[in-house]
């Protein structure tokens, strides 16, 4: 559902969006995914169901259910848990970013990383995302990797313009408008 | 000036609320105690009530289910009931209760969230001899 279509705009390198069959959704059994102690993942794994690691995972975890880090199960990169996530008391977690509705950390865990939490926090993992339209186009057109690549270029050029414009003169207004066609002239 | 300098306002004072628990002082304030500036206390604190400034013990701090603190809390132990608004240094271990709320960058040997806390903040664990006195 969504979770797909977080998915798709969160990543614009390595996927197209896979359209989810109806079924698979309304089947009613969730889906849970484990990772056991001599596996080892590198890369992003995003799973619509609940997780379950006692290996070792380098990259990014999504799960639109709950994620357990377990064993001696080691993780490092970004985590996002729809729902709950939990890390025992062997495990380790080391991420930039941790997006969780519900979060338990055993005694004993090794845990580092920018926590947020709560429901709107993970739903909505990036606010610029949010006025996006829904997944159902997105699933149709294959266009949107390219688009938002530009997009994000005049940004920090906005934000730097802030902070430029109090300490001087504002130089980066007029250079920031031809910035959209791509290539510098001289 | 790193002796004690606190205000606290309410129905208890320092003397009051202070009691001695296997040897070591214990500053124990009570849910309808204020306590507003810096505290720099050889021992532990019980918080409740409220508390707004900063927190400097060498044993435990401890906030109450109910009391909302918003400070920087420096302590060898620090357990959460309440809701804190603040950077937190637990020389050894913070501990998050069920009804605890913590929202604030945190530097911790050890942690334990239990299940129904709320977190929002950085998480840095391990050694930090050089962080003792704080930023």
């Amino acid at each position: 559902m969504f979770g797909w279509a977080t998915l798709s705009t969160r990543r614009p390198a390595s996927r197209l969006p896979t359209p989810v069959p109806e079924d698979h959704v309304s089947n009613g059994q969730r889906n849970s995914v484990v990772l056991g102690p001599k596996d080892r993942l590198v890369g992003q794994l995003f799973i619509e169901g609940d997780l379950r690691v006692a290996g070792t995972v380098e990259g990014e975890l999504e799960a639109t259910g709950d994620i357990e880090i377990a064993g001696g199960g080691k993780v490092n990169g970004q985590v996002t848990a729809y729902n709950r996530l939990v890390v025992g008391r062997d495990a380790s977690l080391i991420a930039g970013d941790v997006r969780v509705g519900r979060l338990t950390v055993e005694d004993g865990a090794t845990f580092s990383g920018r926590v947020s939490m709560g429901k709107h926090s993970v739903e909505a993992p990036k606010p610029v995302e949010a006025p996006k339209p829904v997944e159902a186009p997105q699933a149709i057109e294959p266009e949107p990797i390219p688009v938002p690549e530009p997009t994000p270029e005049p940004q920090p050029v906005v934000a730097t313009k802030v902070v430029v414009a109090q300490q001087s003169k504002p130089i980066q207004k007029p250079t920031q408008k031809p910035t959209p066609q791509k290539g510098k002239r001289r | 000036m790193d002796v004690q300098d606190a205000v606290a306002e309410g129905t208890a004072s320092a003397e009051n609320g202070e009691i001695k628990r296997d040897g070591k002082k214990q500053f124990q304030m009570g849910p309808g105690d204020i306590l507003e500036g810096k505290l720099i206390y050889d021992g532990s604190v019980h918080a409740d009530g409220r508390v707004e400034g900063e927190l400097r013990v060498t044993g435990n701090i401890d906030v109450a289910n109910g009391a909302n603190v918003k400070a920087l809390l420096e302590a060898s132990n620090v357990s959460v009931k309440g809701a804190v608004e603040g950077q937190v240094t637990a020389r050894d271990k913070l501990t998050l209760g069920r009804n605890g709320r913590l929202s604030g960058d945190v530097q911790v040997r050890r942690l334990q969230i239990d299940d129904g806390a709320t977190m929002n903040g950085h998480v840095r664990m391990g050694d930090f001899e050089h962080q003792a006195s704080g930023q």
